[in-house]
């Protein structure tokens, strides 16, 4: 991987692929995870997952492992060998969320089947009580909060009971991205919760953070799911007006963009966030800088929003970066 | 058991507390008595029978024997009372010794001759004191762990309020309140002269065993907004009473310190019988704050089962046991319990041997408690269930429906009543209730045919002959030939209006919560349709008019009806639109 020491700079790497959308493209350490995972070598997982050196990554990398199709088979048995600790139980529990969310399917409830809502319920149900247990016995493991939140939601349990859940994280991790974008999910109105609630959340969590932590990013994810939800038409212009691209330009100057910003795996996230949000507004001067720093490591969300990810990647990217003078491909 | 077993036992439970409490009988009643500092002195009679000694039928005897008991006594202006718990009726009085002497006499007297003329007023006292009493937010939990028997019936009225004859209330008295089913105890140095507690001899009998109505536990059961009460029954130990107020002091910490969800967290710890106690546990909650209150006391019980239990928790549950024993007068304090143990036939333990156990409880058994507690919890949440924490909901319907004669709701074509040869059962879609004949409590009985069938399990099935198809005399008088005489409750008439009328319902039973507006489609319909109405009245006068003209037009009636026929379809999509709307 090409890195770039600050966002600031342009130059992120580009090829004549296109994006990648692939996180393990664009952070090849995971890499190694991933070939343990699918050769269910739980002893090769445990001690990847051991030299991990922040919490941020552990839970990055407890999501992504769990979006490996027949985990839970290797899983299950290293849950059972090591019952004291977290670390399997919480992957096999993020793997049924996952199970379960693939069964359920991204769909709004409506166009959810009975069956399919029983099964995902069932699914979240056995991750639930494999938490319950894990952060009662290990109250500061964030990624069992994190997927609490999942659960929380998933199963319907209350915008107070998912509060509840991200403030006993919170108490021992504060700003946690993962966590946060999570509960922002909960406190839309898809999820029974309000804009103001949801817009409220990500400022909190802007403000509330250090000088260049990429929790400002949830500012600009808040933004995506209000135009998400707009009508066609209202929602160019949500995403045009002025009111928006200030917000976001304060939430980025504070978070990513801001000199103590230091990358992580996180950053790319952030970033796609904030590009994709003054892409549609047609701020290209602002989404410069997030392109330079992106390069061609695309990520999934939030570019899985719009029809043709990857056709409007390429051409937000060239038109924000033509803001900029210079010539990109 | 024999009169000479039970007094063998007892004085192998009081040998314990040899120079601390002073023992004796007082006309053949076990009696302990210790001194107390003060002028006064308090004295109690206990005897072993309460409410979960009644059924269904019967509740309310116990409590009316002790209200005839106390009658003769008026007002006078001693400082007396009596209580009918579960599975002891108390008579306490303090006062000086002539006072206390005076109250025990005429107590005994009144029980060995009760005031039977004041039983239809005792009756209606105990009915209107109900009414008055109110519903707390856990008086649920029993009838769904227990069944409308034993320890149950405190979920229930005192239903035999009604029914109650003299002779059932003489007999209930002559055999559970006697000199072998009592202990006497006194804050004093010496029994007072002049005691005379002739009270017939009988039997001292255990506690009721505990019927069950819970196949599967951890369980679950909605209640009312606002309160998550648990409750769980432990082996009585003294590290479970060192649990109850570990698990209050967490959930105040979690739930209003840590939270602010909670006004009130707090549990309890009280003994049911000689071997186990009933564990409850209680927050309220604000109605936004209700679904964190309930994940907050799933977690906390969580919590305390993974073992993970500060020492400072148990030192501070422990503390505050401990300081009961820094009373002045530490053995008159303990007399109530130590009478209570006599006659529950639970262990008696000395001071010394309490602390001691007090001091040996370690973080570890607390954790084997709140195993316990968990595995034999029941829940009561408000709005949605628990079943994500691994409850089980309680059962909501029976498990068989019985066959007979079957009789339509009259308000809901999807909802039967059977009524059979070996029970009743309510057949609703979801699923039946069922009470049958051989295992009912209770049957209330209207003059007017309603009948109320009570299963031991808790189900209730109502007969409203106004409110089912074909509920004739007869078939009311198969219900009463086939209930046991000993569960039927006679009730008073009711007022005409009290007697339900069917209700029809105008739409699904999903319309009103969540069917959308319909306003704005209502002035539609009418607009359109009193359009339609009008043309329609204006084309009947053409025709008439033409039908009696010497040479009609019809070509013209012809026309004029063809307009209304856009109108009357109009309507009509405005009706269905309408009424699609509504149902949501």
């Amino acid at each position: 991987m090409t890195s770039t020491t600050n966002g600031m700079a342009g130059g992120g790497p580009t090829s004549g692929w296109g994006p990648t959308f692939d996180p393990y493209d664009n952070t090849p350490e995971l890499i190694p995870m991933r070939t343990a995972a699918q050769a269910g070598h739980w002893p090769t997982v445990r001690a990847w997952f051991a030299g991990l050196d922040s919490v941020d990554k552990l839970s990055s990398a407890v999501g992504l492992l769990a979006d490996i199709p027949g985990v839970e088979n290797f899983l299950e048995r290293a849950a059972a060998e090591s019952p004291g600790d977290p670390l399997p139980r919480t992957l096999l529990a993020e793997r049924y969320v996952y199970i379960g969310w693939d069964i359920r399917s991204g769909a709004r409830a409506q166009h959810v089947s009975r069956d399919q809502f029983t099964q995902f319920h069932d699914w979240l149900r056995r991750a639930e009580q494999l938490l319950i247990e894990i952060c009662a016995e290990h109250p500061s493991y964030a990624p069992a909060w994190t997927a609490r939140l999942m659960t929380a939601r998933g199963l319907q349990l209350g915008q107070a009971e998912a509060r509840r859940r991200y403030d006993r994280l919170s108490a021992h991790h504060p700003h946690q991205y993962h966590a946060q974008a999570q509960l922002l999910q909960q406190l839309c109105p898809k999820w029974s919760g309000s804009w103001e609630a949801a817009h409220g959340f990500a400022r909190e969590c802007a403000t509330a953070a250090p000088d260049g932590s990429n929790s400002g990013a949830l500012v600009a994810l808040a933004h995506i799911e209000r135009w998400l939800d707009l009508d066609s038409g209202e929602d160019a212009a949500y995403m045009r007006g002025l009111s928006v691209r200030d917000d976001l330009r304060n939430a980025a100057q504070v978070s990513v963009l801001h000199p103590a910003h230091r990358p992580d795996w996180n950053s790319l996230g952030a970033h796609n966030a904030f590009a994709f949000a003054f892409s549609l507004g047609n701020h290209w001067e602002y989404a410069a800088p997030h392109f330079a720093f992106i390069g061609d490591r695309a990520t999934e969300s939030p570019w899985h929003y719009v029809p043709d990810k990857k056709s409007s990647f390429l051409k937000s990217r060239k038109a924000a970066l033509e803001t900029r003078g210079g010539g990109n491909r | 058991m024999s009169t000479d077993l039970h007094e063998h036992d007892d004085r192998a439970g009081l040998a314990a507390l040899a120079g601390l409490v002073s023992h004796t009988t007082t006309q053949h009643i076990p009696t302990l008595y210790a001194p107390a500092s003060g002028n006064e002195i308090t004295a109690g009679l206990f005897f072993r029978v309460g409410r979960a000694d009644e059924t269904l039928a019967t509740a309310g005897l116990t409590h009316l024997v002790e209200h005839l008991a106390l009658h003769r006594l008026g007002l006078s202006d001693l400082h007396y009372n009596g209580a009918t718990a579960n599975a002891y009726t108390l008579f306490h009085v303090t006062g000086s010794e002539e006072e206390v002497v005076k109250y025990l006499n005429s107590v005994c007297a009144g029980l060995r001759d009760l005031p039977m003329e004041r039983l239809e007023t005792e009756k209606e006292i105990l009915r209107t004191e109900a009414a008055g009493r109110g519903n707390g937010p856990q008086h649920q939990m029993p009838l769904w762990r227990y069944g409308a028997q034993g320890y149950g019936l405190s979920s229930y009225n005192e239903l035999g309020t009604w029914s109650l004859t003299p002779d059932q209330v003489r007999h209930w008295a002559e055999t559970r309140f006697t000199r072998d089913n009592a202990v006497l105890w006194i804050t004093s140095d010496r029994v007072p002269d002049g005691l005379d507690l002739t009270l017939p001899q009988g039997t001292r009998f255990p506690a009721p065993a505990a019927t069950g109505a819970l196949p599967r536990t951890p369980a679950f059961i909605s209640g009312d907004d606002g309160h998550v009460v648990l409750t769980s029954v432990l082996r009585r130990s003294t590290a479970a009473s060192v649990f109850a107020d570990v698990l209050g002091r967490a959930l105040f910490k979690d739930l209003r310190q840590e939270g602010g969800y909670s006004y009130s967290a707090e549990a309890d710890y009280t003994p049911r019988d000689a071997d186990f106690a009933t564990l409850t546990a209680y927050a309220d909650s604000l109605p936004q704050k209700q679904d964190a209150v309930v994940g907050g006391f799933v977690d906390t019980l969580a919590r305390l089962r993974a073992g993970r239990i500060e020492q400072s928790e148990l030192d501070s549950a422990r503390a505050k046991l401990l300081k009961m024993y820094d009373t002045p007068d530490l053995a008159a304090a303990a007399l109530p319990s130590y009478a209570l143990s006599l006659l529950l036939g639970h262990r008696i333990l000395t001071p010394e041997q309490h602390r001691a156990e007090l001091n040996a409880v370690t973080t570890d058994d607390l954790r084997q408690v709140a195993r316990e507690t968990w595995d034999n919890a029941l829940l009561q949440v408000p709005g949605r269930g628990v079943d994500w924490a691994g409850l089980t909901l309680a059962p909501q319907h029976s498990q068989a429906a019985l066959t007979g004669t079957r009789h339509q709701s009259l308000e809901d074509e999807e909802v039967t009543l059977v009524i059979g040869a070996e029970g009743v059962s309510l057949l609703t879609p979801r699923g039946p209730v069922t009470v049958r004949y051989d295992a009912c409590s209770a049957m209330t009985a209207r003059p007017d045919g309603a009948r109320t069938l009570t299963g031991h399990d808790g189900f209730s099935v109502t007969v409203e002959p106004t409110l089912y198809r074909g509920v004739t005399p007869e078939r009311v008088a198969a219900l009463d030939a086939a209930v046991p005489a000993g569960a039927v409750v006679r009730m008073p008439a009711r007022q005409p209006d009290h007697i339900p009328q069917p209700r029809k319902r105008t739409s699904g039973p999903r319309s009103a919560g969540n069917g959308r507006s319909t306003v704005g489609w209502t002035v539609a319909l009418w607009l359109v349709g009193l359009l339609a109405a009008a043309w329609g009245l204006l084309c009947g006068i053409i025709t008439a008019d033409e039908a009696s003209a010497t040479a009609p037009e019809w070509d013209a009636v012809t026309g004029v009806w063809i307009l209304e026929l856009p109108l009357a379809f109009a309507t009509w999509k405005v009706y269905a639109a309408r009424r699609q709307r509504r149902r949501g």
